[in-house]
């Protein structure tokens, strides 16, 4: 049985909306999601499933949950997509309550399942198909609706207005220019070898990150820009709230400022969800082939600056560190063996997780599940505690996470647990190590 | 929903531990939400930030940028670090009283 206790919880963007809908508005919305956007994608998941049940193994909920039946990822899909499906839409308000709850809360779309099942069904995507159900039904956990709503009047995540986006940029120059002389942020420079973008959070609360950039730049003598203007922000919390209407705005204006300031590429800061939505959901909504320019991840142009000494290494993180394989980068991208040449380039003693690679633990907080807000963490946490036994098992003091939601959620995890670590960006740790021009 | 009590106050907290009810705020507030950051006194630094912050959400509605903050109180990043070690949303947000910032934190 799923938890009683979370399936109690009270988020305002759930409940308060539910009572506002009538049978015919339900079961209109799933009939045109499942028979005009999902259409034969969806067919062919649900009939080529034979409800093995390989799918739970692979599952960090199901595993942390005492191998409960009802959180593996056949039973999630059961209990929401497949019974829409059967009843043809016609379904009620604590049906689509807790139909929310698991799509939301209980799934980090990592696709971790997808590799165990004999079938490769993408089950996230049928999770997220569902996330798209409750989108357009109003139904959204409030924290993540308001991310949404961000990017829909502000273009970025966090509600931040240009001018403050432009004020913090320039600040972080100063900051980076006393470290290393010269170490600009060069703004809106068209032609550029590469356009530089990151996600809200940096600018709002992490800008140090974006200093760090600004130094490894310099020290790597890479042409660079940053945007000045919307498009700046490469996240894309409407990709897991289910609004694909104003995900594919986000992606668009992401594309068309790269594409204006006529840049050879855009490398983007250490998140994993705004490259899937760069690269692959964004692209496949506004129904382009692909990127119009080619998009590379921070850590594989941590691996190519390193890998061909623009970046040297002066001196090595000595404490013991693991790390992180956040699933947008690894199983959906294979950058392991590119973030382990990094990793084992700036640390003397590298304690790998097991498992590891694609084979990873997802950190529980991605796919919008931290964005759910504090509602929920109590939840999520519970559901992650196989990743805390990994962790632990590593005896590391640090953990390296290249994405900012494996960031969060691994702190969460080490705060709740105990586990006396600390979390680390790769781009923290290199400053610390390159070796600084004319030094 | 979660509380707790510190000397003669109960305040409700989510749980992250943020105050749920923002507008209940007071000085008497703050110092019990600093006790659970690991921050057991709260000197005039420490009130010159709790105070700024608490200013800009009443007037906004939201956080200040980590711009802003440094800015208009003079303090370099790593001093905001040094007073509230879990950082200035997690930390400084929390003991300031405002609600958890929405997105990837």
């Amino acid at each position: 049985m799923a938890d009683a206790v979370d399936m109690a919880i009270v988020d305002k963007g759930i409940d308060d909306s539910i009572g506002k809908l009538t049978p015919e508005r339900i079961e209109s919305v799933i009939r045109r999601v499942l028979d005009k956007e999902s259409g034969a994608r969806l067919q062919v998941y649900v009939e080529t499933c034979v409800r093995c049940g390989l799918c739970a193994e692979a599952c960090h909920t199901y595993l942390s949950r005492d191998k409960d039946p009802d959180y593996s990822p056949v039973a999630k899909v059961k209990a929401t997509l497949w019974e829409m499906t059967r009843r043809n839409g016609r379904v009620d308000g604590p049906f689509l309550r807790n139909a929310a709850r698991i799509a939301f809360t209980e799934c980090g779309t990592c696709r971790r399942c997808s590799m165990y099942c004999p079938f490769g069904i993408d089950i996230a995507y049928l999770l997220s198909t569902v996330r798209r159900i409750c989108a357009l039904l109003g139904i959204v956990p409030q924290y993540m609706q308001d991310t949404t709503n961000a990017h829909s009047v502000a273009s970025n995540q966090m509600w931040i207005q240009q001018d403050d986006w432009i004020d913090a940029l320039m600040w972080q120059e100063e900051e980076a220019c006393a470290e290393l002389p010269g170490a600009l942020i060069p703004l809106d420079k068209e032609g550029a070898d590469v356009m530089y973008s990151v996600i809200a959070p940096e600018a709002k609360i992490l800008a140090q990150l974006i200093g760090n950039m600004a130094i490894l730049m310099k020290a790597a003598k890479v042409d660079w820009t940053m945007p000045s203007a919307d498009g700046w922000d490469n996240s894309n919390m409407a990709m897991f709230s289910g609004d694909y209407e104003i995900m594919g705005r986000v992606e668009r204006a992401h594309w068309e400022r790269a594409v204006q300031l006529r840049v050879k590429r855009v490398v983007m800061g250490e998140c994993g969800h705004a490259f899937r939505g760069a690269v692959y959901d964004g692209p496949k909504w506004l129904g382009w082939r692909g990127p119009p320019i080619p998009m590379v991840h921070a850590v594989e142009f941590y691996y190519e600056l390193l890998s061909t000494g623009r970046l040297k290494i002066a001196r090595k993180i000595t404490e013991p560190v693991t790390l992180q394989d956040p699933c947008n980068i690894v199983r959906g991208r294979g950058l392991h063996d590119k973030l382990r040449y990094v990793v084992r380039a700036l640390c003397e003693d590298f304690r790998d997780m097991d498992p590891r690679d694609e084979h990873n633990f997802c950190c529980a907080a991605g796919g919008g599940v931290i964005n759910c807000g504090p509602p929920w963490k109590l939840s999520r946490l519970k559901s992650i505690r196989v990743k805390a036994e990994q962790l632990a098992a590593t005896k590391a003091h640090t953990v390296i996470t290249p994405c900012h939601n494996c960031h969060s959620g691994i702190e969460d995890i080490i705060g709740h647990y105990k586990l006396g670590m600390h979390t680390k960006f790769v781009n923290e740790l290199l400053v610390k190590c390159i070796e600084m021009p004319g030094s | 929903m979660a509380s707790f009590t510190h000397g003669n106050i109960t305040i409700e907290v989510d749980e992250d531990g943020f105050m749920a009810q923002p507008e209940k705020w007071n000085n008497e507030v703050a110092l019990a939400l600093a006790s659970t950051e690991g921050v057991t006194a709260l000197s005039e630094d420490h009130w010159k930030l709790v105070n700024y912050l608490r200013d800009y959400y009443t007037k906004f509605g939201v956080a200040p940028m980590i711009r802003k903050l440094c800015k208009e109180t003079g303090f370099p990043l790593k001093t905001v670090y040094d007073l509230f070690p879990s950082g200035p949303a997690k930390g400084a947000c929390k003991v300031a009283g405002l609600p958890k910032p929405t997105g990837c934190v």
